[in-house]
């Protein structure tokens, strides 16, 4: 079942384009949650979308699953407009959502199962691919096995091979490897990086992790809303990478006489002074000035960690639970009558 | 095949759900025995009461006789109502998204989302039938199939009350909500555990009860249920016989577009 060989039902010209994206807006409110946002993906790239959280990743994502209505503008998905050809564009779409969306009491089986039954897919179709994709996610020894058994993990392995159960054009994976650990968020990307070698497959992904997004074709840095930049990784850090010196000062004095002398300079997430280094002369007169008062000196080279601070001005970094996080986690914990 | 097969999936995810659900099985043995055995029993000496050797009632049942039609009803809106509340973890946090980003259409979503909840709730309104022996009444075959054909449809309507419900529910507070602020007001105003005796006169009525409490009987279109049923399994009626199927159906059809519309604005 190699995309290649599939056949697609026809749609608009989707050569070079198969997501676009114009001045798209939304608003909850008073919060602008996308301003004016414009994007094109080609066919069969991995695409990131990388920002903090409450960056509009999320919303962005809804509209194009078509889920959420935008205020204004308009996003076509393989040719079909996702607010006048919904049910069109949904059949061209896989989307593994941020908060995990199996039932818990269903098999692994049956969740599969159940969702080649929605989108129509026929019954030996259906058998054939379930194969194939828990053999990818390497999943067949839990075929049977109650999801709510499965690690987080594991959950995400499922909607994973699921959302490619009925063919799809695009696959959208909303933070998919947020909350996993270190092992299963490796995981997760082999997995993709192996779809994109072996089929047809535009992928969009989302995250706030920076260091996952290095082997991506396209990476959009988008925050509060605005798209920042959008290019492959290499000309993003060519363009806005900078090396950083962190720096951990002896004593407030020469914390205080640092930052006087490099305004721009930031505080880290981990409280420590991070200047940005324009050219290589700067490390040097940093050093002739304040080498002998300071305890800790790290010199990062450029990465799209220096990238995303140099674009938007701080470091990326985790926030508290919102109430949408606290009602799932009282879900999560067993609730009443929940899962 | 095509969306009828898209259908079934969503009805069979309902029913083995519910099935794998020990709590619910459990609530749906237990509550029957409970009214049935405990309070029907404990009951049914003060039903009719004689004063001086005069009946007060004109019922001609037992008090376990009478509930027992009304406790299926009851066994049928817990259920219905429960698997409703899931639409509301459905919606918020997961599976109902899976569903909604599906070629499916939301009518069709919803459809086979309220025929799974009122198989289920099916289900458990005839386990009440098991103890049809206990309560001394005798089921025909024919009543049976008969009383089936309106379970299902109140078990369609109250399925479809429910979503309406679940959706105007922004956060989730818990079942025991539910429970207490809705179907054991609705069950307890439809004259299932005391009867609005056909005998007296809607004057007569207001002199043993309040007029608050008659009103709220009238209103309730279970009542009207609860009525139906009992004219099925015991062949009573306080209403005319044709109310209790008209009325059924009218919610059927009435909660199902109603509850259809919130959904495909939500």
């Amino acid at each position: 079942m190699h995309g290649t060989d599939s056949v697609r039902p026809a749609a608009g010209d989707i050569s070079d384009t198969i997501v676009r994206v114009e001045g798209l807006s939304k608003r909850y409110g008073r919060t602008v949650a996308l301003d004016g946002v414009s994007l094109a993906i080609k066919p069969n790239e991995l695409f990131a979308l990388l920002g903090p959280n409450g960056a509009g990743k999320t919303t962005l994502i809804h509209i194009l699953c078509t889920i959420l209505a935008p205020d204004s503008g308009t996003v076509t998905l393989a040719g079909f407009d996702v607010v006048r050809q919904p049910r069109k564009a949904r059949r061209q779409l896989g989307v593994v959502f941020q908060e995990p969306s199996v039932d818990d009491r269903l098999t692994v089986f049956e969740n599969l199962n159940f969702h080649g039954l929605v989108y129509q897919v026929p019954a030996a179709v259906r058998r054939k691919r379930i194969d194939e994709l828990l053999a990818l996610v390497e999943l067949e020894n839990w075929r049977h096995a109650l999801v709510r058994s499965l690690s987080a993990g594991m959950k995400r392995r499922v909607e994973i091979a699921r959302a490619l159960i009925h063919d799809s054009a695009v696959l959208i994976l909303d933070e998919p490897t947020s909350g996993l650990d270190a092992q299963s968020r490796e995981r997760i990307w082999a997995y993709l990086m192996q779809l994109r070698r072996e089929r047809a497959l535009t992928i969009i992904v989302t995250t706030h992790y920076i260091e996952e997004v290095e082997g991506c074709d396209q990476i959009c840095v988008i925050d509060r809303g605005r798209i920042l930049a959008i290019d492959t990784p290499a000309a993003l850090k060519a363009a806005h990478g900078r090396e950083l010196i962190r720096v951990i000062p002896d004593d407030a004095a020469a914390a205080d006489e640092i930052r006087a002398a490099y305004p721009a300079a930031i505080t880290g997430s981990d409280g420590a002074i991070v200047i940005e280094a324009d050219d290589d002369a700067v490390a040097g007169t940093f050093l002739k000035q304040f080498g002998g008062r300071v305890r800790r000196l790290s010199i990062d080279s450029p990465s799209l960690e220096s990238v995303f601070l140099s674009l938007t001005g701080r470091e990326l970094r985790d926030q508290p639970a919102g109430k949408r996080e606290r009602t799932h986690a009282f879900g999560r914990r067993g609730g009443e009558h929940t899962k | 095949m095509g969306q009828l097969g898209a259908l079934y999936a969503i009805w069979l995810r309902e029913v083995k759900r519910a099935l794998r659900d020990r709590g619910q099985l459990v609530g749906g043995l237990s509550r029957p025995i409970l009214w049935v055995i405990l309070l029907g029993i404990g009951l049914n000496p003060y039903f009719r009461g004689e004063v001086y050797g005069e009946t007060r009632f004109v019922i001609p049942y037992t008090y376990l006789q009478f509930i027992f039609p009304a406790v299926i009803v009851l066994n049928i809106l817990y259920t219905s109502v429960q698997s409703a509340v899931s639409v509301i973890w459905d919606r918020e946090f997961g599976f109902l998204r899976e569903i909604l980003v599906s070629p499916m259409p939301r009518s069709l979503i919803l459809f086979g989302k309220v025929l799974g909840g009122a198989t289920v709730a099916m289900v458990h309104g005839s386990l009440v039938l098991a103890l049809a022996r206990f309560a001394d009444v005798s089921l025909a075959w024919e009543d049976v199939l008969h009383g089936l054909g309106l379970m299902f449809l109140l078990s369609f309507a109250m399925t479809c009350f429910g979503v309406i419900i679940a959706n105007h529910i922004r956060s989730f507070e818990g079942f025991g909500v539910f429970s207490n602020a809705v179907i054991l007001p609705l069950y307890f105003t439809s004259s299932s555990v005391f009867p609005l005796d056909p005998a007296l006169t809607r004057a007569q009525a207001l002199v043993v009860y309040p007029e608050w409490l008659v009103v709220l009987v009238e209103i309730n279109p279970l009542t009207y249920a609860v009525d139906a049923l009992r004219g099925t399994f015991i062949h009573f009626h306080q209403f005319s016989p044709m109310l209790g199927p008209i009325v059924i159906v009218a919610m059927a059809v009435g909660f199902f577009i109603v509850a259809l519309f919130n959904f495909r604005r939500s």
